[in-house]
């Protein structure tokens, strides 16, 4: 079974932010919440880097280690999804995640968080796929209709990659060959416990 | 590039077996209760709530099932940059319902940016206008579509009556397609005006005009593709990562791919700039000097490419003198590049082949705009970078179809397809329109005004308010009829307030109400604004040219929501009402007031013989749409045995010679004299005679030719230069015999008293043109391309300062062009410069203030300031400015500033974003913002519901006087400014 | 759509962070962008967290990576379970010895059937509102902690998520009247909680119920004394690290934010701990004492036995006005 992975080449992203307005388009994702992002590093001066960042969907995902009622789980694509219904909004996975993916809608008098919300790498949540219900609580299910999640299959430059984790890796370690540069599988050593040798 | 997941795995597979006890666990929870204490689902009940067009509908679709079964796909353009997007909507019981990626498209490859990906927003978008709307007593009050187009047609008249018809100003859209652009300018052209403008006065006109002067046609030479071949790419004035994004795509392979060069010299290090192999800074409004400092490197050590420039270029020698002027002290004395740095990307350029040359508004919006753009050229001939794979100009357009609506003559100095305006145009047109010459002639004010050039929008307002005798025309302006254009994308704000308030009449004919309502108001005005909603182009038809010359064709994606109407529909009211209708719509079916667009096209099809828009017929279109997949991503080519589309290039990029029977293929790279010309070779175009009398020092005169010299596209028949094709040379040739009766009689029709002069521009028939291509030859000729552009202000590029510049003590050696006076009005630059240096403007305002896009937002940015998507990621206007600038000045990063301009005390609040992205001593803006003045929300000014989400200063508050002689471009991208903390 | 923030894309590049840049030749123009690019791995050496600018108003989104959510990990599922678990457990435990060995301390001179006003009824009510909200409040903490390896495979996913939902709101809104209770038990019983000599003598005398003593005493004895202390740097530390977890970011960012959560939550089941001491004693602890906090009045004997000093001090200030003995209390013995 495949093991899903995003990979951002930095060396192609290029700030465009197709990424997140997919994201926003596919889901309906309300205004505020940032399911994916893109961070400039060292803006403006020699060596800047755009890199985009959502929920890496974690090997031993530290969201779902912390989680106090255990409401995510691990598809056997790899993909780490979480159960609105079970979530209390406590916050503890946004204290425990490296990326800052968990966003939480504020809906109390005094900033208190709802329901949790993350990248579901476009795999929907626990409801039947495709259903009404699992599209009002967390966007369309592109896995289950045999398509990628569209962030990455709308990226500008093809610098977000997504599907099986040894494949993605293959062609970015193909491309840094045949390019000669590349600044690092932004995250992997920290989301998979590995990185890809260049 | 992407894996796809062809297997669907069931619903327990894929969960695993926690998810299973999971699902079985929720499945019993009450749906309602979840509801209720689901904090997102109540979130999106509640958004759904507020947007009953799409979401409601969406989510209703959805209960029916999975959500895109039973979906139909529609395939349109993204309407946001000249790259071409092909956008795949899904349409579900006529609403649209998602995006997918355009996988087959040749050009975006599925891929998108920030704007491409959140188009299905503007079609559904709660603050749209929803009917037509006017302005009594200062308020908005709702009218029909009778009522307004009536009581337009009722005011149009009473100007034309008292005025004469260049009062009124109609200023169309790049935004339109091919036949609404199309239409709008005859629509002019019926009215009687050549005041007729639209976006690509203000982004690339000097480029059209520049490029064109140089060797035929002023557009891009290659492809976005085609960029992938080169060796080197050098980018001068533009910055395609934000403004281009998915022609990064293109870009980064290539540099990848090719281990290219690859190279940005701006003001800013951009975006693109972070992935330049070598990145240059240079003072802004120094293109020129950067090119001849480039120059001079190249010659000085011999990299120039002999064989080209002796066969292909007119002028060589004169460029030569101007370019030893600028030796590496003097060009890092006035661009501050400096010498070694320059003669590094100089050898590159030169030897490292192919090597291109990108450029979008850094070059173009400036005084020197037509100088910059033929500098440019200057240096692509010079090395040979031109008419091969991975070489050429590659000028990066900017809206979906300002190409397009270039060709197509929305223009203020030409009829459609470049005919101009002189007699010949006119009766060629009329020929085409199958109306009268001398009814087109008595709806002008004379003759002489029918064959005058008009006034650029740039300008409109000062055609309203300068005295009568200044502005020559009848009269002064009175009317504007603005058919999806922005006025904050137009410089000096405070000035163009005076002519909003001036004007009689005021139409806006948008999805948005835009800045000119909001700042007419602000102006003082109480009524004469009409507000008429128009579609986005998602709900029209019809053809578009990307940047590359393809045209695509779109399909309508959903019908024009609440009143809105189609472009067309609009023009064909307004020509039904003020009387030419009949006249004008002759040869075009119409269905319930709607022009159909493909008789729009066939019409022009058969008119643009000058252009070679004559093969794309829209079947030809729509099949190239319907067989995307099948064309090369790097050729753009199908294969030759394909039935539909066998051979063609993508999008039939022009000059696609010949009928649609003809089957040119389009050509995918002017100038091309690699391939056969039905192959999509080419030559440089002999647009300015055959032979030039030069004066030579001892006072003599020899005639040198200006035909090409020993070189010709593959297989032409004629191996050396030649001229345009005419019945007389084809006679001359012997290949008149080849032309069949019918082909005869028309050309006989299209001049009985002398056809023997008629062109391949003018025959109707198109047997000149297939002769021609039978006999392996270009229509238009072979001739050589231009280094001195003798006729144009400049012939050959001079560095000139800019009017406001912080380098005062240049002005003297490098002054602007004297005054003069240019499309009906007087240009005094010159003196405006002259008192800007004698009053000191620099020492008050030492900043160079330079502007820019922003990847989120276009244009005039009303209609994405709208998008909840793109709005949410740039939320306030700001400036950026460099830390040591800032420090100065106590601004904070984030702050508020106060930003002041040199001309009528302009002032504009934004917040500063410190950054080293811009030198010391320069500022930046985007231009994107609107809707508050001097510190002013002008929120209120907007009919209710439909203010753009993000308010803003308009970079065009602080910008300043300043127009190219040539075009009367404007000067955005160079002027001078302060900045104050707030 | 809410209200639309419009604090300004400002978020401060890694300047510091990028030695990488330094190493690059000074002159921008002089420089090879493609080459000179960051690299992930060495700016996590550097400063274990990644930080750039973003457009959006939210900055906090513009730190890209930062790792050490990990350490916190491992404090929240390991340490935090190991130190309350043994704070608590072991309290328990030692009380429970204490019981089986000590048993209630007894009023050695029996009841004098007359009675002292130790609290009055504001008093008291402060009392209880605070010590219910800490049980509340205690309950569904100690639930975040401990509930998903104790109480979710007894009760299930659901009803587990739907009992913590609730726990939740409960911790967050008691949250509110607890701080007050705290802040009103700092400020009317200060006067009678700092330490003095007395509490040296009284502690020395391992405050009487180690072995069978009565030290002299004041209104609060140094073990009161201690409990006034904890529940007031205690509740204060618990309150202000809450507010900061219930007001994401208004204070902090996520390491103050994982700080935050790690004093909250050590000084909490410290907090629980000393709290059940306080229970024990308050109740089966000690005879005569539950009264003090029940109806307000104490036995003249328990008064003197255990807080002698300050019953000297009632009498001389309002002369012997003890009342009269209390049926209900007769009856309790």
């Amino acid at each position: 079974m495949a093991r899903m992975k995003f990979l951002c080449d930095a060396d192609r992203c290029i700030e465009c932010n197709a990424c997140v307005t997919a994201c926003k388009n596919e889901h309906e994702v309300p205004w505020g919440i940032n399911r994916r992002r893109v961070v400039t590093i060292n803006d403006g001066k020699p060596g800047e880097r755009s890199v985009t960042m959502a929920c890496m969907h974690c090997t031993d995902a530290p969201c779902a280690a912390v989680c106090p009622v255990n409401c995510f789980y691990t598809t056997a694509d790899g993909v780490v999804l979480h159960s609105k219904d079970l979530c209390i909004g406590c916050g503890y996975c946004f204290y425990a995640c490296p990326f800052g993916a968990p966003q939480y809608p504020k809906v109390g008098n005094f900033g208190s968080r709802g329901k949790m919300d993350k990248c579901t790498y476009c795999a929907g949540g626990p409801e039947a796929d495709g259903s009404q219900e699992e599209y009002e609580k967390y966007g369309a299910n592109r896995l289950a209709e045999g398509k990628l999640p569209l962030c990455a299959e709308m990226c500008s430059t093809k610098s977000l990659l997504a599907g099986d984790g040894e494949i993605i890796a293959k062609i970015y370690r193909e491309r840094v060959m045949t390019r000669g540069y590349g600044s690092g599988a932004w995250g992997w050593k920290t989301a998979y416990r590995e990185t890809i040798e260049s | 590039m992407l894996i796809r997941r062809t297997q669907q795995q069931s619903g327990s597979d894929r969960r695993g077996s926690i998810a299973d006890s999971l699902a079985s666990q929720t499945s019993g929870l009450d749906r309602r209760t979840f509801l209720r204490r689901s904090g997102l689902a109540g979130g999106a009940l509640a958004a759904l709530g507020a947007m009953p067009i799409s979401g409601v509908r969406k989510a209703e679709a959805a209960a029916a099932g999975p959500l895109t079964a039973g979906a139909t796909v529609k395939k349109s353009i993204c309407t946001h940059c000249a790259v071409g997007c092909t956008v795949t909507a899904e349409v579900l019981n006529g609403v649209w319902i998602g995006q997918e990626p355009s996988w087959e498209s040749p050009i975006n490859r599925g891929s998108h940016c920030a704007k491409g990906a959140s188009v299905r927003e503007l079609v559904h978008s709660e603050r749209r206008l929803r009917y037509p709307m006017k302005l009594v007593n200062g308020q908005w009050a709702r009218v029909s579509w009778e009522t307004a187009i009536n009581e337009i047609g009722d005011k149009m008249a009473e100007i034309r009556e008292k005025s004469g018809p260049d009062s009124v100003y109609w200023l169309g859209s790049a935004k339109m397609t091919n036949e609404g652009a199309y239409l709008f300018r005859k629509l002019g052209a019926f009215w009687g005006t050549n005041n007729t403008d639209h976006q690509a006065r203000i982004c690339h006109s000097t480029t059209v005009t520049g490029v064109a002067n140089t060797w035929g046609y002023g557009a891009m030479t290659n492809s976005y593709n085609d960029i992938r071949n080169a060796k080197t790419q050098v980018v001068l004035g533009g910055n395609p990562a934000e403004a281009h994004p998915v022609s990064l795509q293109h870009l980064l392979e290539g540099k990848e791919l090719q281990h290219a060069n690859f190279v940005v010299i701006d003001p800013r290090m951009t975006r693109t700039a972070a992935h330049a192999t070598e990145y240059v800074r240079m003072r802004p409004g120094t293109d020129i000097p950067v090119l001849y400092g480039m120059m001079w490197h190249i010659l000085k050590n011999g990299w120039e490419d002999k064989e080209f420039i002796q066969q292909r270029v007119y002028g060589f020698d004169d460029l030569r003198k101007e370019v030893e002027k600028w030796t590496p002290e003097e060009v890092e004395r006035v661009s501050g590049v400096p010498g070694e740095q320059l003669k590094r990307v100089a050898k590159m350029f030169a030897t490292e082949k192919p090597a291109t040359l990108i450029w979008a508004m850094g070059q173009t919006q400036k005084t020197v705009g037509t100088a910059n753009v033929r500098a440019s050229c200057i240096a692509l001939l010079m090395t040979g970078n031109v008419g091969k794979a991975g070489t050429g100009a590659n000028i990066f357009r900017g809206h979906d179809n300002v190409q397009g609506a270039t060709d197509v003559g929305l223009d203020i100095v030409t009829l459609p397809f470049y005919y101009g305006l002189a007699e010949g145009a006119w009766k060629h047109w009329s020929r085409v329109w199958e109306v009268d010459y001398e009814f087109l002639k008595s709806r002008f004010d004379s003759k002489q005004i029918m064959e005058t050039p008009g006034i650029p929008l740039t300008r409109w307002f000062e055609a309203v308010t300068l005295p009568k005798d200044q502005v020559a025309q009848k009269d002064n302006v009175r009317a504007v009829f603005v058919q999806g254009h922005a006025s904050n994308s137009i410089t000096r704000i405070p000035e163009s307030l005076k002519g909003l308030k001036a004007l009689e009449l005021l139409v806006i004919a948008d999805p948005h109400p835009t800045t000119w309502a909001s700042l007419a108001i602000e102006a003082g005005r109480k009524d004469g604004i009409y507000i008429l909603p128009v579609a986005t182009q998602f709900e029209c038809k019809g053809s578009r040219v990307a940047s590359n010359r393809s045209l695509q064709w779109g399909e309508q994606i959903v019908k024009p929501i609440f009143e809105s109407k189609d472009d067309l529909e609009v023009i064909y009211l307004m020509a039904k009402r003020l009387g030419f209708a009949d006249q004008m719509f002759k040869n075009i079916k119409l269905e319930n007031n709607l022009p159909d667009a493909e008789d729009v096209l066939r019409e022009m099809n058969r008119g643009s013989w000058s252009t070679g828009y004559c093969g794309q017929s829209p079947e030809r279109l729509k099949a190239h749409m319907k067989n995307q997949a099948k064309f090369d991503m790097l050729t753009m080519r199908a294969p030759k045995d394909d039935p539909e589309v066998g051979g063609d290039y993508y999008g039939l990029p022009w000059p696609c010679w010949g009928s649609p029977e003809v089957r040119h293929p389009g050509t995918p790279l002017l100038y091309n004299t690699n391939l056969h010309v039905m192959d999509g070779g080419g030559t440089f175009r002999p647009r300015f005679g055959v032979e030039r009398e030069e004066k030579l020092p001892d006072g003599t005169t020899r005639k040198v030719s200006l035909l090409a010299d020993k070189s010709y596209s593959k297989d032409s028949e004629i191996q050396d230069g030649y001229p345009e094709f005419t019945l007389a040379s084809l006679k001359k040739l012997g290949w008149d015999t080849d032309l069949t009766e019918a082909e005869m009689a028309t050309i006989q029709k299209v001049n009985p008293a002398n056809p023997d002069a008629v062109s391949w521009a003018l025959d109707l028939s198109g047997g000149i043109q297939r002769v021609a291509l039978k006999h392996g030859c270009v229509p238009y000729g072979n001739g050589k391309a231009r280094m001195n552009a003798f006729g144009l202000p400049d012939p050959i590029p001079v560095h000139r300062e800019p009017i406001y510049t912080p380098r005062v003590d240049l002005v003297e050696k490098y002054p602007t062009l004297p005054d003069a006076k240019q499309f009906r009005m007087p240009n005094i630059g010159f003196s405006v410069q002259k008192a800007a240096v004698e009053k000191g403007i620099a020492k008050q305002f030492p900043l160079i203030l330079s502007s820019g896009r922003l990847v989120e937002y276009e244009g005039g940015g009303e209609e994405t300031r709208t998008n909840p998507w793109l709005a949410e990621l740039q939320q306030d206007m700001f400036i950026e400015i460099n830390p040591a600038d800032a420090s100065d000045r106590g601004v904070k990063d984030g702050g508020w500033v106060w930003v002041t301009g040199a001309e009528n005390n302009s002032r504009a609040r934004m917040k500063a974003l410190v950054t080293e992205r811009i030198g010391k001593g320069v500022a930046w803006m985007p231009f994107h913002f609107g809707g508050w003045l001097g510190g002013k929300d002008l929120r209120g000014a907007y009919p209710k519901g439909t203010d753009p989400i993000v308010l803003g200063e308009s970079a065009n508050t602080i910008t300043t006087y300043g127009y190219d002689p040539a075009t009367g471009m404007q000067e955005p991208k160079v002027t001078l400014c302060q900045i104050a903390a707030a | 759509m809410a209200s639309f923030g419009r604090v300004f894309r400002l978020a401060f590049g890694a300047c510091a962070l990028l030695l990488v840049i330094m190493a690059a030749p000074a002159s921008a123009q002089q420089v090879n962008p493609t080459a000179s690019s960051v690299k992930e791995q060495q700016l996590l050496q550097e400063l274990d967290r990644i930080q750039g600018r973003v457009s959006i108003p939210d900055q906090r989104s513009g730190v890209l990576e930062q790792p050490q959510g990990r350490e916190w990990r491992e404090f929240r599922n390991v340490t935090l379970r190991w130190i309350g678990g043994v704070a608590i457990i072991g309290m328990l435990a030692v009380l429970v010895i204490f019981y089986l060995t000590r048993g209630m301390v007894r009023l050695d001179s029996g009841r004098s059937g007359r009675t002292i006003v130790r609290f009055t009824l504001v008093e008291r009510f402060v009392h209880w509102m605070t010590a219910i909200c800490f049980i509340i409040l205690a309950i569904s903490g100690l639930n975040i902690t401990f509930g998903r390896p104790l109480l979710l495979p007894l009760v299930g996913l659901e009803a587990f998520s739907e009992w913590s939902q609730w726990a939740k709101y409960a911790h967050n809104y008691l949250s509110f009247p607890f701080t007050v209770g705290v802040v009103l038990i700092f400020l009317m019983w200060i006067a009678g909680n700092i330490p003095n000599k007395v509490d040296v003598e009284w502690i020395k005398r391992g405050g009487g119920i180690v072995g069978h003593d009565h030290p002299p005493a004041q209104r609060f004895n140094a073990g009161q004394k201690m409990i006034y202390w904890i529940v007031v740097i205690g509740g204060g530390l618990v309150a202000a690290t809450g507010y900061e977890l219930m007001f994401p970011f208004y204070v902090t960012g996520i390491e103050g934010m994982q700080i935050a959560q790690i004093v909250h939550s050590v000084v909490a089941v410290l907090f629980v701990a000393a709290m059940i001491a306080h229970v024990y004693i308050g109740t089966i602890g000690m005879e005569g004492a539950f009264e003090a906090m029940g109806s307000g009045d104490v036995d003249l004997n328990w008064a003197r036995e255990h807080h002698s000093l300050w019953l000297d001090e009632q009498r001389a200030r309002t002369g012997p006005n003890d009342k009269e003995p209390q049926p209900a209390t007769a009856a309790a013995e």
